[in-house]
This record gives structure tokens, C-alpha cells and sequence, in this order.
């Protein structure tokens, strides 16, 4: 008898499955929020909390206007990078001559009257604490600079805004407006603008931000761009326009990889990201005055110590590696020559040569070791007299004139200059944002992909220049 | 000649040659449905039978081949084991299921719908893709796979086209529907089903953004077209596409809400109230507007324009929300 109840009522509900309709699930879901809702008004009280429309809706119509919106976005954004790039000179210069003009002979002083083997001193000093003080020096400085004033800005609720102005962009190439950020803030570390990415909610966009983050120029390649430029661009024009045709050359190159970071976000939505989730929604929150010296201490301590420490453990193994390709011998040859000498033919064919494309290989820790490292490799592999410290120990020249010399010593031309240019924007993400790609993603797949995308794209970018150039030339 | 010039059109010979591998791998997939392997023919062979006989016809070996664009001697054969391993049974010339044929022609329909509805709730797939896609998973899915599937849905009757689903036992909700062209003037109605195939109308018909669970109202129809009002935007389609677009009458417990339209045609300075959230609005993307706090009742305004006129934010619960139009156009109001 129970049986049959039990049975009767299975029957019946299977039954009246069928009649539920579609909608029940959305309907239930929709109920219990509103629910939620009702209780919530009802039990909550917000005293004073009533945000202030008025000024907000002004600010909002001056900085969302079709007038306004995009010059007040590109001048404050110009004002940053100045701020950056000139600010970080001085407290640059300071570090470089503590830890580099100071502390390195005291070191190798110290080292010399204990008496450590030659090749303990040259491993330990020459490779890896040159490496360390040698990226300390050029990336601190402009990080603590170029990250609190972002933060500042994003405290304020600028930054939502910008991301509001420019999502129509981003929208046609498949990515999300707040790529925007993470764009401007890869400007600073290539490492932290992958962490930024974290703003973005949906997965699709975010891992499309992620994986083009690298083609915004970083902080530790603008100074190699600036030189470059100023040695074989500026070079080609009358001196009076010399510098502003280098620094326009910079520029161009930093536009080139917002062009790639659009290109790359449209192949990607269309086609390996086809199938992620994509949602868009932006809270544009009350602006607020910023919170300044709190803003500071987290920026340098979640920011800007987060990378350094980061780029620290990677620098200090890469330094190791380049005191040693450069000390160890095969034969007659140091297994540097050895290497450069392999690579030449391949580097020659992209318009690049050995000794760069060693340079990338060994640095891939921080781009910011990159002229250093290639002048060092060029002196040592040329035996030039009266260039550096030795070999396997990175230097740099005081004047811009010392090292366009060395490099045409090595064979460089304008071409060159550019490739390495380009090259220097199309490489593969140094380790500490490979790194992070990894922490962020936890995926093998799009770690590998961010790491090789861009230099594939390098190689074919340099190799098209190259012959185009042989052709018209 | 010059070496640079070798050296280009060895690259451009390169690109062009893995273009065209592309496009011969990517054509790999047309080779190998002509030699399809035999479990697929003959799911598919028991799919297009299971509709056939759904829609009271006849079939034959010529109009199957037809139907499944394929020589009429590459599906002899399997029809012929078919017919051994008692699928189906043959009655001069009609080849017809038998009821375990049936059974097995309503798995396979049950996982290609269940698999729609994963891609349409679960993934960013665009909805002309789900049918191609799921043209793929429905001869991949083991039993008990599709049983995981079906739980972590929810148990849905219904694909995202409006077409039920199966369940376990192959029974399924018994809809019944009418060809927007045929139905009523002035009656209000819904759309509970839009046919997936052909892709060309079905395009169209996504392109106008009409979707499954959208109130309507016809408006004027003769041989050649019908007008509809269909949240606050008059449509006109000929009849030969608007024939895939299937309506019923609403339930008792439904109003029509006739001046109900989208969020995007909201203007500047005019105050409104939400209605709800189409159906269409699924996933991940109905969870973030329903945290939001865009409900039934809520009221809502236009705050900012972008520059670029999309996005656009809207002032909800003493906040202001950037939503492109895309989403706004999933959202249904009531001006107030």
C-alpha cells in the first residue's frame, strides 16, 4: 500500500515536471534577489551615505565629453610617463653610483684581501651582484614613481572613466575597456599590468588583456628605445632636429605595439579564445578625494616591492649565466663566442646579429640588462682595448658617442638600430612577467602562448623589414 | 636577382602553403563526413529518420540521401545493417524505426540539445555556433557522461532554441507552436522556438536580436510578409523567414506588457522601471546584472553616454552601471 502512495507520487511529479514551463529556474533565481532585495531596504539604513550627484555628474560631463574625454585622457597619461622618465634621472643616478661606482670596487676590494678564487669573485661580484644592482638601480626608481601616481589616480575614479571613454575601441577588437588600464600600466611593468588584469571580470577579456599585455613598451625598455633612437635615428637628420625625431621614433614604436595589442586582441577573440565566457559590466564609483599617503604605502609595498623582488630572483641567476657563457672556455673560444657565432647566420637573416640575439637569451630576466649585456658581449667577442671591465662584466658608457662607436665596431647599421628596435618591442615577456602569466592564469597553455606569440611576431616583423630594406636599398 | 627578393617570395611561398594546409585541414572535416564513420551515419541516418516521422512523412533511401547530402550507395549499406542489428525495418521502399530505433534516435537528439544549452549557459560561444558544434559532441557523449551533463544544468526541458529535451526514458515536453505567418492578429503571443537550420535564416533572424521567450504581436500579415511588434521595435520579415519563427499564445499567468521595451531605446532624462531580463540574457552575464540588483520593479535612468555613444551608464540603486548595448538590449523596461 505505502509502495503504491510512494509510486503514485513519482508518477505525479513527473507529471507536473512537464507543465513547469521554461522559465522556472530564472523565475526562482529572480524571486530569491528580489526577495534579498526587499529585506535588504528594509532592514538596512544608510545614514548620509547619499552620494553626491551634483559635483560627480559635473566632473562625469567634462571627463566622459566628446570635447573633453579624449584630450584630458592623453594629457594626464603624457603627464605621467614625463613625470616618470624625468623624475627617475636623479634618484637613478644616485642608485647606479651607490651600488655600481661605490659598493661594486669595495666589494671586489673586500673580495681581493680575503682572497676568494678568481672565479668565486668574478661569479658571485662580476655576475650576479652586478646583475641585481645593475636592475635595482634602473627599475626602482621609475616604478616608485610611475605606480603611486596611478594608484592615486584610480583611488580618485579616474581610472574607471578612462576605461568607459575607451571601451567602444577595445569592444570592436573583442577586448574589454578596462584593457585600457592594464595597457598603460604594462607602460610601467610589464609584470604588474598582468596583475592588473585582475579588474577585469570576464575570463575571456582578461586572459586576452593577459597575453597582450607584452606589447606595451616597458619601463625597462624605454631607456634602450630612447638610446637606440638617439644613435642611429637621430643620426639621420640634421642635429637641430635630432632629438625630437628620436623621441618621436619612440613614440611611433610605442603606438606600433598598441596597434600589435589591438591586432593581437581581434585574432585572439576570433579565434583560440572563441569559446570563454564574456560578460561586460563597469561600476563607474563616486569619485572620492584619494587617500594619499596610504596610497603610497601600498603602492610601493603591493606594486612595486611585489616586482622588484620578483625581477631580483630572476636577475640574480641571468647575471650568474652571463659572467660564466662569457668566462668558460671551449677550446680557444669562450662559450659565448661560441654561441654568437651560431647565432650569427639567423641574426644576420633577421636584420639583427649573434651577439643581440645571445643578449635576449641571457636576459630574458629584465629587459633593462639588454645594452649592457649586448655591449659587453660586443667588446669581449671583438676584443676591443679600452672598452669595460672584463669579460662577463656589463657596463655602460657615459656618452651617447662611446657606444654608437662600439656598436659600429660590431657591425651595426641603421637597419640594425631598428630591427633591435622592433625586436625590442616583439620579444617574449622577460621571465618575471612569464612568471606572473603563470601565477595569474595557472594554465601551461596560455602561459606558453603569451611567451611565444610575441616573439614569432618579432621574428617575421624584423625578417620583413630587413628584406624590404635590401630591396630598396 | 636579388637575394632579398628570393627571400621574400620564399616567405610568401611559406605563408601561402600554410594557408592552404590550413584550409585542407580545415576541409579535413568536409572529407571525412563524406566517409563518415558508420556509427555516425547511422546516428545521423536515425536522426533524420526520428524528424522524418515526427513530421508524419514517408522516408525513402533517395529523399534520406538527399536530406544527409550523400550518395545514395554510401548510405545502402548502412541502412542494410541498420535493418540487421533491428534498427530499422523496411516496408516497400519506406524505411521506418523500429522502437528501439526510436530510442536510440531520441539519445542522440538529447545530447546535441543538452549540449546547446551547455554552450549557450556555460561558454562564450555565439549562438550560430552551437548547432555546428553540437552537429560534433552528439556521437561523442557516453551515457553517463550526458547524465553529469544534464545534472549540472539543472535538469532543462528546453534547448536554448525552445525545442525539448529528452530525458532518460526519451520523453519529453509535448510543445505546440505556430508559424509567426499563420498566427493571429492582434493576439499576443510569445516566441517559444526558432529554427536553427537553415543558418542563413536563422542569421537573419539573430541579427534583428529576436529571441525565444520575447512577447509579440502581430501587427499586419498578407502571402508575402508579416509586421510584428516585438519589445517596443516594429519588425518586417517575409514570410519565408518569419516560417521559422514559432509563437504560442501566453499563459494564464503572463501579461503581456505592451509598452514593455529594451533598455537601449531608453533616452536621455526619461525615467523608467525594470520589467525583467530577457531569456536570452543567460549564464554568467544574467548572474552579474541580477547581483547588480537589476530586478523586477527597479528603477532605472541614463546617467553618462561615452564618447563613443557605447557604452552607456545607467543609474540603478544609487549606482552607476556602464552596460553595452548588446546587454541592454536583453534588458526589458517600462517607462514610468
Amino acid at each position: 500500500m505505502e509502495n503504491k502512495t510512494e509510486n503514485s507520487i513519482v508518477e505525479l511529479a513527473s507529471e507536473l515536471r512537464w507543465k513547469l514551463g521554461d522559465n522556472f529556474h530564472d523565475r526562482l533565481t529572480e524571486s530569491l534577489y528580489t526577495d534579498a532585495s526587499e529585506i535588504a531596504s528594509a532592514a538596512v539604513e544608510m545614514p548620509g551615505k547619499e552620494r553626491n550627484y551634483t559635483l560627480d555628474s559635473k566632473i562625469d560631463r567634462i571627463v566622459t565629453s566628446k570635447r573633453w574625454g579624449f584630450p584630458i585622457m592623453i594629457g594626464i597619461l603624457s603627464i605621467i610617463l614625463w613625470l616618470t622618465i624625468s623624475g627617475a634621472n636623479l634618484p637613478s643616478g644616485m642608485l647606479f653610483t651607490l651600488l655600481i661606482e661605490t659598493l661594486y670596487p669595495a666589494l671586489k676590494n673586500l673580495s681581493e684581501s680575503i682572497g676568494l678564487a678568481w672565479w668565486l669573485d668574478g661569479l658571485l661580484i662580476d655576475g650576479i651582484y652586478m646583475a641585481v644592482a645593475w636592475v635595482v638601480s634602473v627599475m626602482l626608481p621609475p616604478m616608485a614613481i610611475f605606480f603611486p601616481l596611478f594608484t592615486l589616480l584610480e583611488d580618485f575614479g579616474y581610472l574607471p572613466r578612462v576605461a568607459f571613454n575607451l571601451d567602444a575601441l577595445f569592444r570592436k577588437s573583442g577586448a574589454h575597456g578596462k584593457q585600457a588600464l592594464t595597457m598603460s600600466m604594462g607602460w610601467g611593468c610589464n609584470a604588474a599590468g598582468v596583475v592588473a588584469t585582475r579588474i577585469i571580470d570576464s575570463p575571456r577579456e582578461r586572459l586576452i588583456a593577459i597575453i597582450t599585455n607584452n606589447f606595451s613598451l616597458c619601463n625597462g625598455r624605454w631607456p634602450t628605445q630612447i638610446l637606440i633612437a638617439t644613435i642611429f635615428i637621430g643620426a639621420l637628420v640634421p642635429k637641430a632636429f635630432s632629438a625630437t625625431v628620436a623621441s618621436l621614433s619612440v613614440i611611433g614604436i610605442a603606438l606600433l605595439g598598441v596597434g600589435f595589442m589591438f591586432l593581437t586582441s581581434w585574432i585572439l577573440s576570433r579565434t583560440v579564445l572563441k569559446g570563454e565566457v564574456s560578460t561586460f559590466t563597469l561600476e563607474l564609483p563616486p569619485y572620492r578625494p584619494p587617500r594619499f599617503w596610504q596610497t603610497i604605502y601600498t603602492s610601493i609595498i603591493d606594486r612595486t616591492l611585489i616586482v622588484l623582488w620578483r625581477a631580483i630572483v630572476f636577475a640574480a641567476p641571468a647575471g650568474a649565466v652571463i659572467w660564466l657563457v662569457s668566462n668558460i672556455k671551449l677550446g680557444d673560444f669562450t662559450l659565448a663566442d661560441q654561441l654568437i657565432g651560431w647565432l650569427d647566420p639567423f641574426g644576420m637573416f633577421l636584420g639583427l646579429n649573434g651577439i643581440i640575439l645571445l643578449a635576449y637569451i641571457v636576459a630574458i630576466p629584465a629587459n633593462e640588462i639588454i645594452i649592457p649585456t649586448i655591449l659587453m658581449l660586443t667588446v669581449a667577442n671583438l676584443n676591443l682595448a679600452g672598452f669595460g671591465a672584463g669579460d662577463g662584466v656589463m657596463f655602460e658608457l657615459d656618452s651617447t658617442m662611446d657606444t654608437a662607436n662600439v656598436l659600429a665596431a660590431g657591425g651595426w647599421t641603421v637597419l640594425t638600430g631598428i630591427n633591435l628596435m622592433l625586436f625590442s618591442l616583439l620579444h617574449n615577456p622577460c621571465s618575471t612577467t612569464i612568471y606572473t602569466i603563470y601565477k595569474e592564469t595557472k594554465s601551461v597553455k596560455w602561459t606558453t602562448v603569451a611567451s611565444i606569440l610575441p616573439i614569432i611576431m618579432g621574428f617575421v616583423v624584423c625578417f620583413l623589414v630587413t628584406q624590404f630594406w635590401y630591396l630598396f636599398s | 636577382m636579388n637575394p632579398a627578393l628570393i627571400n621574400l617570395l620564399v616567405f610568401g611561398a611559406l605563408v601561402a602553403l600554410a594557408w592552404l594546409g590550413y584550409r585542407i585541414f580545415g576541409a579535413k572535416d568536409l572529407l571525412q563526413s563524406k566517409i563518415k564513420q558508420e556509427k555516425t551515419l547511422t546516428e545521423d541516418i536515425l536522426k533524420q529518420l526520428f524528424h522524418v516521422e515526427e513530421s508524419k512523412s514517408k522516408a525513402t533511401l533517395d529523399n534520406l540521401a538527399g536530406a544527409l547530402q550523400l550518395k545514395r550507395k554510401s548510405i545502402f549499406s548502412v541502412v542494410e545493417n541498420m535493418t540487421q542489428s533491428g534498427l530499422v525495418s523496411l516496408d516497400n521502399n519506406s524505411i521506418q524505426l523500429t522502437e528501439e530505433g526510436r530510442l536510440y534516435a531520441l539519445r542522440i537528439i538529447r545530447v546535441h540539445r543538452l549540449w546547446e544549452k551547455y554552450l549557450a549557459e556555460r561558454t562564450g560561444h555565439q549562438a550560430s555556433d552551437w548547432h555546428m558544434l553540437a552537429e560534433k559532441m552528439e556521437h561523442k557523449l557516453s551515457e553517463e557522461q550526458t547524465l553529469k551533463l544534464e545534472s549540472t544544468l539543472g535538469n532543462p526541458m528546453f534547448d536554448p532554441h525552445g525545442d525539448p529535451i529528452p530525458n532518460e526514458m526519451g520523453e519529453m515536453s509535448n510543445v505546440e507552436w505556430t508559424p509567426l505567418p499563420s498566427y493571429s492578429l492582434d493576439l499576443p503571443g510569445k516566441i517559444i522556438h526558432i529554427e536553427d537550420e537553415p543558418e542563413v535564416i536563422y542569421k537573419q533572424i539573430l541579427d534583428k536580436r529576436l529571441f525565444v521567450g520575447s512577447h509579440i504581436k502581430l501587427i499586419e500579415q498578407n502571402s508575402n510578409e508579416v509586421k510584428f511588434l516585438c519589445e517596443g521595435v516594429e519588425h518586417r520579415f517575409s514570410s519565408i523567414v518569419a516560417a521559422n519563427i514559432h509563437v504560442a499564445e501566453l499563459n494564464a499567468n503572463e501579461i503581456f506588457e505592451e509598452n514593455a521595451l529594451r533598455l537601449s531605446a531608453l533616452t536621455e532624462g526619461e525615467q523608467a522601471e525594470v520589467i525583467g531580463l530577457s531569456k536570452e540574457c543567460r549564464g554568467a552575464n544574467r548572474r552579474r546584472l541580477l547581483d547588480l540588483g537589476i530586478l523586477p520593479g527597479t528603477a532605472i535612468e541614463i546617467d553618462l553616454k561615452s564618447p563613443l555613444k557605447d557604452p552607456v551608464a545607467y543609474r540603478v540603486r544609487n549606482t552607476s552601471i556602464a552596460l553595452r548595448k548588446s546587454l541592454s538590449d536583453l534588458i526589458l523596461i517600462n517607462r514610468s
